[in-house]
């Protein structure tokens, strides 16, 4: 997995941080989707302006959780969203 | 659908439904609201926006907007433009009788639905429950909005008079470019005195789950999630969604568990001078709300299916919350007959 990514929401899709973890809903449907991911990711990740690489560095040091584990964690959580045409995500190296 | 989540409690419903007016042009014999005349007390452009302001900053993520007619009020579209401008998608819910193209051009484009009440697929159908005239004026307004970028959904409360035009609405819906919405009718406002001689029989309901099944492209806004078959499992809800989803802003800013019940037992606050989202997580009436169980259905096969049904229906045919929707598939033992007397 690349880290060197930023990610945005796609057009009319919204997203919102709760207790669970993440709720995005999709305007085209309208869906909404319940995404368990704790306290993995804030819903401010999705505006691009953060990299995955500092969304990962910022876990690990909050967490002391071992780099693989969190990067095999967010490729499973960011693959779905993307799949379900919620994100998109754009190299930035 | 993610159950569990929602029953975890969310910080802020998805969507609100939001009544914006009690004017309308239209006297319609099942409308919810008993609307007519503008009523004194309701929401001033300035507390509007505070309520837009309020529900913005929670990421409540939609504005399902009814009335009355929304379009009665002058500020209507600066209101709408001011929530797209925050964000927020709008779902408006109109008699079409004041569309034309200049608001349809208004609209082009925006974070925005429309959804345009029609009650059945000819003049004579349709005329009687809303009014002389109407079917043509909801044509008109079909066909401006036709012209433009904007999606569009024929409303349609499901009645007996409706129920054998369905086929035909699906036509008529993809003849204008737009889908056909059935929604479920519920005995509150104009609805209780139309309830006995309108709402669908035991069979028909049966028969429609059916028909529903074999339109997946048709939407019910979940509003009949109760009889939902598994055909449509994945389309929505399999419970209600009142107090845990969604809530109901009255013209006043009375805030409401939903559009249905809107008697004085159920007001959970006043917008805007209440924060909404002390009402969303404080309020007693919503707390009792998502508490409430439908204990008498629990041991029922359907259960997982429907969790007891519209506590609106059941409400208002029984008097009480926590009993069985009588509208039930699996028809509950213990309540009376879907055209049950309506108090």
């Amino acid at each position: 997995m690349s880290v060197c990514k930023v990610y945005t929401l796609k057009n009319g899709v919204q997203v919102r941080r709760e207790t669970f973890g993440l709720l995005f809903y999709d305007y085209r449907g309208p869906r909404l989707y319940f995404v368990p991911t704790k306290d993995l990711i804030e819903d401010d990740f999705f505006q691009g302006r953060r990299s995955l690489a500092e969304l990962v560095g910022d876990i690990q040091e909050r967490q002391g959780w071992p780099t693989d584990w969190i990067e095999e964690r967010l490729d499973q959580i960011l693959t779905t969203l993307e799949r379900k045409d919620l994100i998109d995500g754009q190299s930035i190296c | 659908m993610g159950n569990q989540y929602v029953e975890m409690g969310l910080t802020a419903p998805v969507n609100v439904t939001w009544e914006v007016t009690y004017g309308c042009n239209l006297t319609c014999v099942h409308c919810l609201s008993d609307s007519g005349n503008r009523r004194n007390g309701e929401l001033t452009t300035a507390q509007a926006r505070q309520v837009i302001d309020q529900l913005a900053r929670l990421n409540v993520f939609q504005f399902n907007i009814g009335g009355g007619e929304p379009f009665m009020r002058q500020d209507f579209l600066d209101l709408m433009d001011y929530a797209h401008e925050n964000g927020m998608v709008t779902c408006i819910s109109t008699n079409g009788t004041l569309i034309d193209d200049d608001i349809a051009a208004r609209l082009d484009r925006q974070l925005v639905y429309i959804q345009v009440s029609l009650d059945g697929a000819t003049p004579a159908t349709n005329d009687p429950i809303r009014g002389d005239g109407s079917f043509a004026k909801v044509i008109r307004a079909l066909t401006c909005l036709s012209r433009r970028d904007i999606e569009v959904s024929i409303n349609t409360v499901l009645t007996r008079l409706s129920f054998p035009e369905l086929d035909r609405l699906v036509t008529l819906a993809a003849d204008y470019g737009a889908k056909l919405r059935v929604s479920r009718f519920r005995p509150s406002g104009r609805g209780k005195q139309s309830w006995a001689q309108l709402n669908v029989n035991r069979g028909q309901m049966a028969e429609f789950s059916q028909w529903l099944a074999e339109h997946l492209a048709v939407s019910t806004g979940d509003s009949f999630f109760s009889v939902s078959t598994s055909e449509r499992r994945s389309l929505g809800l399999n419970m209600c969604g009142a107090c845990k989803l969604t809530c109901c802003i009255s013209p006043e800013g009375h805030v409401y568990p939903c559009a249905f019940l809107q008697d004085p037992e159920f007001l959970a606050g006043k917008l805007p001078d209440k924060d909404f989202e002390e009402i969303w997580q404080q309020s007693p009436v919503f707390e009792s709300f998502r508490g409430l169980e439908i204990k008498s259905c629990e041991s029922c096969h359907r259960f997982d299916l429907c969790h007891g049904g519209c506590p609106a229906i059941a409400y208002h045919t029984q008097r009480k919350l926590g009993v069985p929707d009588p509208g039930c598939l699996a028809n509950c033992v213990s309540v009376k007959p879907v055209a049950a007397e309506v108090h």
